[in-house]
């Protein structure tokens, strides 16, 4: 029988986090990679439905609960490993409508 | 005194106004019996008084006095001179336009030189003559006793006529024309000018008789001046009447037993005028069923009509009809022969209207009876009788009532639904509508609704009697209702066209009405024979109440007795009734028909027999049809577009370029009416049709036809106009400042047409030689020069073909020629599509080079900055993007800070930079205005909005 510590910081509780799920993908224009790039903002609107606005694509989502919570841990490299719970996720937000341009320059004649 | 005076003011002042006719007048007549009308009316005056009779009253004394008063001139010549020239206010003026003119020359005349004024004016009103009026006297024994010759005026009529008169007698011969020498009582001789009055004097009678045979006036100007005269001269009596009635009442018994006297004569007629104040037309009008003129069917049917409303009115039952055995015969033998024609007469369908059975209220099928026909027939006069005759009180609403629509339901419903019960008869109400066809709709609406209106409880009426049900049922119409009109077919009254009782009106026979005409006539003294009351029925078109009413005219202007030629010649009668163009134009080209001689008419017959009396009688017709229509355009297209196809029987043609001088005359006028506002010239429109009358009218029917020539030809303008202006909007200013519409129509475009049709070959034109391929280059350079091109047509039979766009083709060719010569099919596909082409090589030219000055600058700065590198991978959509995305750039305006100044632009080389890395500019562009992100976001598309059905494998087997 293996004993598998899960313990929290001391002190305080876990963190909450959020999953974001996108219907698409998140591309890196300059095929640099995604890493260290800013990938965009993330808003809420008054009413409470998240914004997303990446490059030139705005998304409106909504926020959901996950049926089975989720939980993030950071492994202790110690004998007896034990883990610890950095943070928790309980929501999600979904974007799954089709996202929407921003035409920021619109030339005033063609 | 005062009256005296304003009196012959006002014949002075008429003396003055038409002083300039008169004299016409009478140079026109100087062959007339001398003195008729001017003695007339100047008999009446004192002052008028000839010398004779002042020679014969034996004034000497009085003479001499007036002779002291001018010593210079000579008086006695005067009385013979008076003789040989006679109308003297004319002369007189003459005269002095002599004397004006030849002045110099009788520079030993005796009389005192002085203005024309000055020889009328003492006549009239000198001042001496009024003062000198004794105060105690009345001027009203003035008048009447100036054949007496009171010693008091005589002195005052000699004063005038010394200034006036001796103006021609002359000391010495006269050094021209001949002369009267004339020697007087003192032994004095004076010579008198002769020949002046001959040459000023031409016989108007020939004069007038060589110019005047259209008789443009009426009445010849003789019989105008008699009346004048006597008319003048009964002003007179009837001044002096008024001035002894006023008299009367004050003074004298013996001057009013001479009064008496004097006004004997006149008396009558003034009584007669007190008598007939009322209108002989309500006097005579018909008072019983029997009297009524209008036909009788038309009476018998409104009767019956009314009678049906018996049952639901007075409870009567209705009798069954016992109709006469001869009648009912009649109607049998006439149903027999129609069975056979198997249509009804209208007549029958009214009989059968009558019989009809009634409806569930007990009231006839139809509620209104609607009574039309012209003015004048009686048919106001009918509906009353008839209403009254069976038992009516009759309420009338009538066109000078208010006629909107909640007073026309107030009234109707009053008139339908009340009763009068203060009184001794009280009898049910008889609406009659008179002139409906000028009511508004609305009106008619209600009146509609009226007769329509059912009863919400009509279930447990059915049994009721009438009175029960008259009290339960206040909406339902339980009232007769008659209509009365002139034109059936106003758009108001259609809709109650079709629920009323259609009688109309059939003109009154002449015949009738010449009797009642008669014993009118007769009881008020008057002579007329028959003759002359038909002729008077057939001027008014048989109009009772214009015949009654002309009558009484007549009657009460002293006319006695009645004669062919009085009633002939006033325009009286006449109404002022429109005719429809059609019968306007007919009137126009036909002859009127001969009337036909009646027995014993030689006094008659007079008016159709003499020639020229019967052109102007047709002129005064034509022009008081003409006048009274008024569509003057309209009546002058159709003039123009039938004229022509009258009979014409002069082989020269001098009608028709007659006829066409007189629409040039009449179109001059119109524009000279319509430019200037100088609407008075409108009067002298009626002549047209009056001349086109005397030209062309036949005594055939003529077929006319409505005018459309004007519009045709207004709508052919238009459309070349449009073509024309389409084709000159778009040719390039360059060639548009040498052309105009006119000179494009007239000069450029028949040969223009021409020139873009020439010989080419149909093949393809990349077989064509250099010189075919420069000819069509030129052909296409011009049509696109001038804006035109070919465009494909389908024709109403299914083919296809290229037509000119815009069609100018139209304008240039005339009806009859040959059309020119066209290309075909094929080489005018080729030239369209060629045209089309070169016309967008042209568009994409002009604009590389108006955005060519913007590149190069551009350029230069890239050159500047980087070396050339891609410019060849420019390819030509690309190159274009760029151009439009730096036009918008360069194009934006720059931007401005709060206070003004210009905020310098920080990306925008790097926009340029971007959009020469070539990597769809556009898009690069876009992507780094937003957020400035690396990152993008590719979305998936992975759901399908699809319906989903459910398929069974048993539906696919």
């Amino acid at each position: 029988m293996v004993q598998i510590v899960i313990s929290s910081k001391a002190g305080e509780g876990p963190a909450e986090w959020l999953l974001v799920e996108l219907q698409g993908e998140v591309v890196s224009r300059q095929n640099t990679g995604l890493a260290g790039n800013l990938m965009g903002d993330l808003h809420y609107t008054k009413e409470g439905v998240p914004v997303l606005i990446v490059g030139h694509h705005i998304l409106y989502g909504k926020q959901v609960k996950l049926e089975k919570p989720f939980e993030t841990m950071e492994t202790n490299q110690e004998n007896p490993t034990s883990y610890t719970v950095s943070a928790l996720i309980k929501k999600k937000l979904i974007f799954k409508t089709r996202p929407k341009p921003i035409i920021t320059n619109v030339p005033k004649k063609v | 005194m005062d009256e005296y005076d304003e009196m012959y003011g006002i014949e002075d002042d008429f003396e003055q106004q038409f002083a300039d006719e008169l004299e016409v007048m009478a140079e026109m007549d100087r062959e007339h019996p001398p003195g008729v009308k001017v003695s007339e009316f100047r008999s009446k005056k004192p002052i008028s008084q000839t010398f004779e009779e002042a020679i014969v009253s034996g004034d000497v004394p009085l003479r001499k006095s007036v002779n002291n008063q001018h010593p210079e001139s000579i008086s006695p010549p005067v009385c013979e001179e008076e003789e040989s020239l006679t109308p003297k206010p004319k002369k007189r003026r003459q005269d002095v336009v002599k004397k004006l003119q030849f002045g110099v020359e009788n520079c030993d005349d005796i009389t005192p030189p002085s203005s024309p004024e000055v020889y009328d004016r003492p006549a009239r009103d000198g001042p001496g003559f009024s003062l000198s009026l004794s105060p105690d006297r009345s001027a009203a024994t003035k008048i009447t006793t100036n054949v007496l010759d009171i010693s008091g005026l005589t002195a005052l009529q000699k004063s005038p006529k010394q200034v006036t008169t001796a103006r021609h007698a002359q000391k010495r011969p006269p050094a021209i024309g001949d002369y009267i020498t004339v020697t007087d009582s003192m032994g004095n001789r004076v010579y008198l000018n002769k020949k002046e009055d001959k040459e000023k004097a031409p016989d108007p009678r020939a004069f007038r008789n060589s110019l005047n045979g259209l008789g443009l006036l009426a009445v010849p100007i003789e019989v105008l001046k008699e009346q004048i005269a006597e008319r003048r001269h009964r002003q007179v009596l009837e001044e002096s009447q008024r001035l002894t009635e006023l008299m009367n009442s004050g003074i004298s018994p013996e001057l009013l037993a001479e009064e008496q006297k004097d006004s004997g004569v006149d008396g009558d007629s003034g009584e007669d005028e007190g008598l007939s104040s009322r209108l002989w037309v309500d006097q005579f009008s018909p008072q019983h069923y029997t009297d009524l003129l209008s036909d009788d069917f038309t009476n018998r049917c409104l009767l019956k009509w009314l009678k049906l409303w018996d049952t639901v009115v007075f409870g009567r039952e209705r009798k069954p009809r016992s109709t006469p055995a001869d009648v009912r015969s009649n109607f049998t033998n006439a149903q027999n022969q129609n069975q056979s024609q198997r249509f009804k007469t209208k007549s029958q369908m009214t009989e059968e209207i009558l019989e009809a059975e009634l409806d569930q209220y007990k009231r006839p099928k139809f509620k209104v009876a609607l009574l039309s026909g012209p003015p004048g027939l009686g048919k106001t006069t009918l509906a009353h009788i008839i209403a009254k005759h069976a038992g009516y009180n009759v309420v009338e609403i009538n066109a000078s009532d208010d006629r909107s629509a909640e007073l026309f339901q107030k009234r109707i419903d009053t008139a339908t639904q009340m009763k009068s019960v203060l009184g001794a008869n009280e009898k049910p109400n008889c609406l009659i509508i008179d002139e409906i066809d000028g009511a508004p709709a609305a009106a008619i609406n209600i009146l509609l609704a009226t007769l329509n209106r059912k009863d919400s409880r009509e279930g447990e009426e059915s049994g009721g009697n009438a009175l029960k049900k008259r009290k339960k049922k206040q909406s339902v119409l339980l009232r007769p209702i008659i209509c009365i009109c002139n034109d059936l077919y106003v758009p108001a009254l259609r809709p109650l066209r079709q629920q009323a009782f259609l009688l109309t009106f059939p003109q009154t026979l002449p015949s009738r009405l010449a009797q009642r005409l008669a014993e009118i006539t007769r009881r008020h003294g008057m002579k007329a024979d028959t003759g002359t009351l038909m002729a008077l029925c057939e001027k008014t078109d048989n109009d009772i109440r214009a015949c009654i009413n002309t009558l009484q005219f007549l009657h009460s202007r002293g006319q006695k007795h009645l004669d062919q030629r009085s009633v002939n010649s006033i325009s009286v009668g006449l109404k002022d009734q429109n005719k429809g163009l059609f019968s306007v134009w007919q009137e126009i080209f036909q002859l009127p028909r001969l009337k036909r001689k009646r027995i014993g008419g030689d006094s008659f017959g007079g008016f159709d027999e003499a020639g020229p009396k019967d052109g102007t009688q047709r002129l005064q017709h034509i022009l008081h049809l003409v006048s009274s229509n008024g569509e003057h355009e309209k009546l002058t297209q159709g003039l123009y577009d039938n004229f022509l196809s009258m009979k014409l029987k002069d082989p020269g043609m001098l009608g028709v370029c007659a006829g066409l001088d007189w629409m040039c005359f009449s179109d001059l006028l119109n524009e000279c009416v319509l430019h200037g506002q100088n609407y008075s010239l409108m009067r002298y429109f009626p002549f047209l049709p009056a001349a086109f009358h005397h030209l062309y009218a036949a005594n055939s029917v003529p077929r006319i036809n409505y005018p459309h020539s004007n519009y045709e030809a207004f709508t052919k303008t238009q459309h070349t106009k449009n073509a024309l202006l389409a084709m000159l909007n778009d040719i390039p200013p360059a060639v548009q400042s040498r052309i105009s519409i006119s000179c494009l129509c007239l000069d450029i475009l028949s040969l223009l047409l021409d020139l873009i049709s020439p010989k080419l070959r149909p093949v393809n034109p990349q077989l064509y030689s250099t010189r075919e391929k420069q000819q069509l280059y030129d052909l296409i350079d011009t049509m696109i020069n001038y804006n035109l091109t070919y465009r494909q047509d389908r024709t109403p039979e299914g083919q296809y073909t290229y037509v000119l766009e815009p069609n100018v083709e139209d304008v240039v060719h005339f009806p009859g020629l040959p059309p020119r010569r066209q290309l075909t099919y094929q080489v005018k596909q080729l030239i369209a599509r060629e045209t089309e082409l070169e016309r967008m090589r042209r568009v994409e030219r002009a604009q590389q080079k108006r955005n060519s000055q913007k590149t190069e600058t551009v350029k230069k700065d890239q050159e500047g900055k980087k070396t050339e590198v891609k410019k060849q991978t420019n390819r030509n959509h690309q190159q274009r993007l760029e151009n439009i995305v730096k036009q918008t750039v360069v194009e934006s305006r720059p931007e401005l800070d709060f206070f003004g100044r210009a905020i310098v632009p920080k990306e925008k080389p790097a926009v340029t930079t971007t959009s020469e890395d070539g990597k769809g500019g556009g898009v690069v562009h876009i992507g780094k205005a937003v957020g400035n992100s690396d990152v993008w976001f590719r979305f998936n598309e992975g759901v399908s909005n699809a319906v989903r059905r459910n398929v069974y494998i048993r539906e696919l087997l």
